[in-house]
């Protein structure tokens, strides 16, 4: 029979402190460093009321931690607001809804190039953006990009979070292969495919269409390699030895992948991750978050590691991050109200239990958060702290707007490199294939 | 002779089972009917089969295939049925699914009756072309409408109401179940409207009394093939409702089930299998009234 001892009683009573709140507690945010910096005045609104839309959570602290920074703001300001959470891939109509009526949300936090679609219709968000990189430490080089004008210094967004796509792998198999961890460079990466295959352990990376993935295995290969869809001032330039010399390392690549990737969407190299089908692919966090969390794939979580994605160019890893990207539509009643919900929510108090409890899923924009204990909870999901650090975009290195979001939709160069790994075209008629399609989306 | 073979053989082999033909034979039978038949069956349910098993499969056994039958399984779970029921709003989804599907089909079923009669016959000046205009009304797709219907609803006030979908779902049904109607009544002979105009009835009595009653099967098939269109509809439910709870079955579960790569096949299977059980429930009500509204109306 279980015996209470006394120095068990006094183990649970500060179990029961602790758990509480009462000791050991410190203020959520405490360990961010913060400049002392004026918030922006920006009187609310009599009888303002809220209406947001967001992406549907990731994981469910995503959504209850947002509602209930939602209700402190509620509490504080006595603003009702309302949160309505989106498929990921539905809240592009609801957002051109809401544009082109001219009603509809205050806020949208939508996805990185949406407010670069809609720039003439949404508020200007520099004041507020400047005042939060000033108070912590800055903002990262993608949400710069992302949150300003394209070739300005003007804000029309706030960037609220980055998921980023880094490099998924088996320790055990890796170094089975004979390296102790994923090199960067290109030549022993692609040796290390080929010995993962021939050991059993294929990799596999999206080559369907699929919008994250799909989309991220033809922009690394391509990054990779110094190519570009654009040059800077938005003229096509994907007809360069670059581009062959990415299609024709991605063709040697694809010969190392398990079968089936050319139709492989976004789910698909989760699924065969977490089955032990694959030993290494592309993808945000939630790879290892959903192995972490059911015992019965723990041990897939247990030997997985993360890093950056091979084939760094003077030290930028060929990455982008999915980026949260929040705006105010200038339909709205209450401008101040809406930025300073925005405002609200951005703060440590606030943003800091969000990102935590989300495991970095949604990396943080602003630099100073690179010490929240978010990152000091798991070593394995370092490699996703970083997101905010990249510097390729959509589009790399034209203008964010409609047109490169039109070729991550069509999968231009998704298709071009997955013709040429399955020997349908040669890397010179992929090449010209895909300058045509983007000849008519840049209409150039 | 033929006839006398086919008896023999009829007799002889098959007593109790029904006669076959001369170029008959239980070889032919299998080869062209109950082959072909069982492969249309395997194809049309194996969707519904796959959807069964995959509602009640655990994670493990979804994702691993290598130690897991996957078309049978080890350990049955309610677990995505639990999380669908309980942990979401779907008795909700599903009920505005029901109440929005029924009244946008009532709205066009009246409304396309009384288009499709005027349109056969009442034959005015012009008639045929407005019956082709409804029916290339039909071809718009609502992925280019739904923008500017946007606006129209906000105008009303209607959005985020069911009343947004009821009233704009007609604008894809009424043509569709015009065209659809337009056919029947044009199968339904003339001559017994004539008689009744003789008798002395009005144009709504006779439309109550003679024609309708008559095209019973083709108001059935309509309605099914609008009703189904209504339950399974996405853009305008995705673009005209934000509040989650207010959502159609086939818009929520995305929302709801689909966390960014991350797809809870279990439950989105439960709630796809639980949604299409209405609509099957439906059909088996009036399937004969449907089948013979395609093979033919009423005999001059």
């Amino acid at each position: 029979m279980d015996e209470i001892t006394r120095r068990g009683s006094l183990a649970l009573g500060a179990g029961a402190l602790a758990t509480a709140g009462l000791i050991g507690a410190r203020p959520a945010g405490a360990a961010i460093p913060v400049a002392d910096v004026p918030a922006p005045k920006q009187p609310i609104e009599a009888g303002a009321t809220l209406r947001v839309i967001r992406p549907t959570k990731f994981v469910d602290p995503d959504e209850t931690i947002w509602n209930a920074n939602t209700e402190k703001f509620t509490k504080a300001t006595g603003v009702p607001v309302r949160v309505d959470f989106v498929g990921w891939e539905d809240l592009r109509p609801q957002v051109a809804v809401a544009a082109r009526t001219g009603a509809g949300p205050d806020v949208v936090v939508g996805w990185a190039n949406d407010p670069h679609l809609y720039s003439d219709k949404i508020l200007d968000m520099t004041e507020l953006a400047t005042y939060l990189g000033k108070k912590y430490g800055g903002w990262g080089a993608l949400p710069q990009k992302y949150g300003k004008k394209f070739g300005s210094d003007t804000w029309i967004a706030l960037p609220m979070g980055c998921g980023g796509g880094a490099l998924v792998w088996r320790k055990s198999w890796v170094n089975e292969a004979g390296y102790s961890t994923v090199p960067d460079d290109l030549g022993k990466f692609l040796d290390l495919c080929q010995k993962l295959k021939k050991n059993g352990h294929p990799p596999g990376f999206a080559l369907g269409n699929a919008v994250g993935d799909g989309n991220g295995t033809a922009t690394w290969l391509l990054w990779a390699h110094g190519g570009y869809q654009v040059d800077d001032k938005g003229q096509v330039a994907i007809n360069r030895k670059e581009t062959i010399a990415a299609l024709k390392y991605g063709a040697e690549l694809y010969k190392t992948f398990i079968p089936g990737t050319l139709s492989w969407l976004d789910p698909s190299n989760n699924k065969a991750y977490i089955a032990e089908e694959i030993s290494l692919t592309q993808n945000g966090v939630s790879i290892y978050f959903v192995a972490k969390n059911d015992p019965k794939t723990a041990h897939v979580a247990a030997d997985t590691e993360h890093s950056r994605m091979p084939g760094s160019l003077n030290g930028k890893a060929p990455e982008a991050a999915n980026t949260l990207n929040a705006m105010v539509f200038k339909h709205t009643k209450f401008p101040n109200a809406a930025k300073e919900y925005l405002r609200f929510m951005m703060e440590a108090e606030q943003y800091d239990p969000w990102l935590t409890k989300c495991l970095g899923y949604w990396a943080h924009p602003l630099l100073a958060f690179d010490q929240s204990d978010c990152w000091k909870s798991d070593p394995k999901i370092i490699a996703y702290r970083d997101a905010q650090k990249m510097q390729f975009w959509d589009g790399y290195k034209g203008p964010i707007n409609a047109a490169a979001a039109a070729v991550s939709s069509e999968y231009v160069l998704v298709q071009m490199f997955a013709g040429v790994a399955s020997g349908q075209q040669t890397p010179e008629d992929g090449v010209k294939e895909a300058e045509r399609r983007l000849r008519r989306i840049y209409k150039s | 002779m033929s006839d006398t073979t086919a008896t023999t053989i009829g007799a002889t082999t098959e007593p109790e089972g029904p006669q076959l033909l001369s170029w008959d034979s239980r070889a032919r039978r299998v080869v062209t009917i109950y082959v072909p038949l069982a492969c249309f069956l395997v194809i049309l349910l194996f969707p519904f089969y796959w959807m069964g098993i995959t509602t009640f499969k655990p994670n493990s056994e979804l994702l691993n295939y290598k130690d897991n039958n996957p078309f049978w399984i080890s350990s049955p779970t309610l677990d995505n049925i639990r999380k669908l029921l309980f942990e979401t709003d779907y008795p909700r989804w599903l009920t505005t699914t029901m109440a929005v599907a029924f009244a946008s089909t009532a709205l066009s079923l009246v409304s396309s009756v009384l288009a499709a009669y005027a349109i056969q016959r009442l034959r005015f000046r012009g008639s045929n072309y407005v019956g082709l205009a409804i029916y290339i009304a039909y071809l718009v797709p609502p992925s280019i409408l739904f923008i500017p219907l946007a606006q129209v609803v906000f105008q009303l006030g209607l959005f985020d109401t069911p009343f947004a979908l009821i009233l704009t779902y007609p604008t894809f049904l009424i043509p569709f179940c015009t065209w659809l109607l337009i056919g029947y009544f044009k199968s339904i002979p003339y001559e017994l409207e004539e008689c009744a105009l003789i008798d002395g009835a009005s144009r709504l009595q006779i439309l109550r009394r003679i024609t309708l009653p008559l095209a019973v099967p083709g108001l059935i098939s309509a309605g099914i093939f609008a009703f189904t269109l209504s339950w399974n509809e996405f853009i305008y439910a995705l673009a005209f409702i934000s509040s989650t709870e207010k959502k159609t079955v086939p818009v929520a579960i995305l929302t709801e089930l689909v966390q960014g790569d991350v797809y809870h096949w279990g439950s989105l299977m439960a709630g796809a299998l639980l949604g299409s059980l209405p609509v099957a429930i439906f059909y088996s009500f009036f399937v004969e009234y449907y089948v013979s509204s395609l093979t033919g109306a009423v005999k001059e």
